[in-house]
């Protein structure tokens, strides 16, 4: 093996290593919401980690998605008047490491679950 | 060589050994237990509701805090020395760590082996759990990596001594640096001293050192009107783990100014009948009034053979566990459990995280 995938390997795991509960949630979500064919925007997002305890203010569940945008792991779009947020390749091999590990308890989008039912 | 101390337990037998000593933790709370040493490392972890204060006794935590350093460890842990207890989350994990990725290397050079020393909890009086982590990494990434035949000598404390003689943990913890200084100075000592006979340079030291073997050493005051074998037995070091037959084995004699420099072929006659045949030297020390010893062997011992003892206790600590549990007549609430449901309870619990990586193949971006 080259040395270079084994670096961006480790990289992946540093990131990883650092990402913190929201990041897990909204990448999660994120993931869910591409499933079903739904659009996942910041506000769905805000109001989701909102509900899950993890943050108060819009600021912080602004600052996750930058974070996650920022690091590659997500992209964010600017459609009809919504910022709608999609996982990347990148973000999908995070969450699969972060799911593997068990790191963090998965919580449910108030958002999905409504449109699921 | 310098020290690198994993863990509470690690960082401070480090600090002790080496003003200059690397200190690796999890966190800035458990670090700051630690007085001395010189560079300082974290290893940050994160759980769902912030960082980790320290590791809980879970060497998986530990685990996941050593791929935030992993690359520098790498880097750091060549021809030094790390320090480690195996019974706690953050030295158990961080060196379990190190050892899987030493196991991962074809082949490590004898300059940039690690040396390791390892504090084994006192099975009789500290916690189950303690024991129960070191089983699981003697038998696991230390048995793995040594069968690599990339680490170091690994030497063994014990903290049997400490418990049993109601020892004060930082005095214990200079007793064990003091007397790995009395080996580590072999080198030395034979440059500084006069040699009468045989000679351990520092290659020879750091080739000795570099072998993939248990390493126990003592030093004693030499009688060369006793057996050496019973001398042997009677000054086994009793801060380390008691050895196996010796595979190899190094002493260094040091005799008063004038003394008898043949003093030393009883003590090669009887590696002899163990078929063994010792790197040493004598040399001249005008400090001493008697001979004095510093000898080390090099034994192996097959990973279940080595935690025989504590798995036995463990099973002791269950079974006591359980006839407490008896003696206090507890009644159990009968639970009415429809397993099918329980099944499909918990199959779905674990299936979540497993649903959404599905869905991500499904979408082709994993």
């Amino acid at each position: 093996m080259t040395k270079e995938p084994e670096e961006l390997r480790d990289l992946l795991q540093l990131q990883v290593s650092r990402l913190g509960y929201g990041h897990y949630l909204v990448l999660y979500w994120c993931a869910q919401g591409e499933g079903m064919s739904v659009k996942y925007n910041i506000t769905n997002c805000f109001d989701d980690l909102k509900h899950c305890g993890v943050t108060r203010t819009k600021q912080t569940a602004v600052g996750v998605i930058e974070t996650l945008h920022v690091l590659g792991y997500v992209d964010v779009k600017d459609e009809r008047n919504r910022k709608n947020i999609y996982i990347t390749r990148w973000g999908a091999k995070a969450l699969q490491q972060l799911v593997l590990s068990n790191r963090y308890e998965t919580k449910e989008s108030l958002y999905l679950k409504e449109i699921q039912s | 060589m310098m020290a690198i101390g994993i863990g509470g337990a690690g960082g401070k037998i480090a600090a002790k050994l080496d003003s200059q000593a690397t200190l690796v933790n999890v966190s800035e709370t458990e670090m700051g237990k630690v007085n001395g040493g010189g560079r300082r490392i974290l290893a940050p972890v994160h759980a769902a509701n912030g960082q980790f204060r320290g590791s809980r006794k879970n060497p998986s935590i530990g685990e996941d805090a050593y791929r935030t350093i992993r690359r520098e460890m790498k880097e750091l842990i060549r021809g030094n020395m790390v320090f480690s207890s195996t019974g706690g989350g953050t030295g158990n994990g961080i060196t379990t760590g190190i050892l899987k990725d030493i196991a991962a290397v074809d082949e490590i050079a004898v300059p940039d082996k690690t040396f390791f020393s390892l504090v084994l909890p006192y099975d009789k009086l500290e916690s189950a759990e303690f024991v129960e982590n070191s089983i699981n990494f003697l038998s696991g990434p230390l048995a793995t990596a040594i069968d690599s035949g990339n680490t170091g000598n690994i030497v063994l404390f014990s903290n049997r001594l400490k418990f049993t003689e109601k020892i004060a943990e930082d005095r214990y913890n200079q007793m064990m640096v003091d007397s790995l200084k009395v080996f580590l100075s072999i080198p030395d000592k034979n440059d500084s001293m006069r040699l009468l006979d045989g000679h351990i340079d520092h290659e020879d030291f750091a080739l000795y050192i570099s072998k993939s073997f248990f390493n126990h050493f003592s030093h004693f005051n030499y009688d060369p009107s006793v057996s050496f074998e019973e001398q042997l037995e009677e000054h086994s070091n009793p801060l380390l783990l008691p050895p196996e037959a010796a595979i190899e084995a190094l002493f260094l004699l040091e005799v008063p100014e004038g003394g008898d420099p043949t003093i030393f072929y009883d003590i090669l006659e009887y590696f002899a009948s163990k078929k063994v045949s010792p790197i040493y030297s004598v040399v001249e020390n005008p400090a001493l009034r008697t001979p004095f010893i510093t000898v080390s062997q090099l034994y192996s011992r097959k990973p279940l053979e080595l935690v025989d003892d504590f798995t036995r206790i463990n099973e002791t600590h269950v079974q006591a566990k359980v006839e407490k549990s008896i003696e206090q007549h507890v009644v159990l609430p009968k639970l009415e459990v429809n397993l099918d449901e329980e099944a499909k309870r918990a199959g779905k619990e674990k299936g979540v995280g497993e649903d959404v990586l599905a869905t991500l193949k499904r979408l082709g971006k994993l």
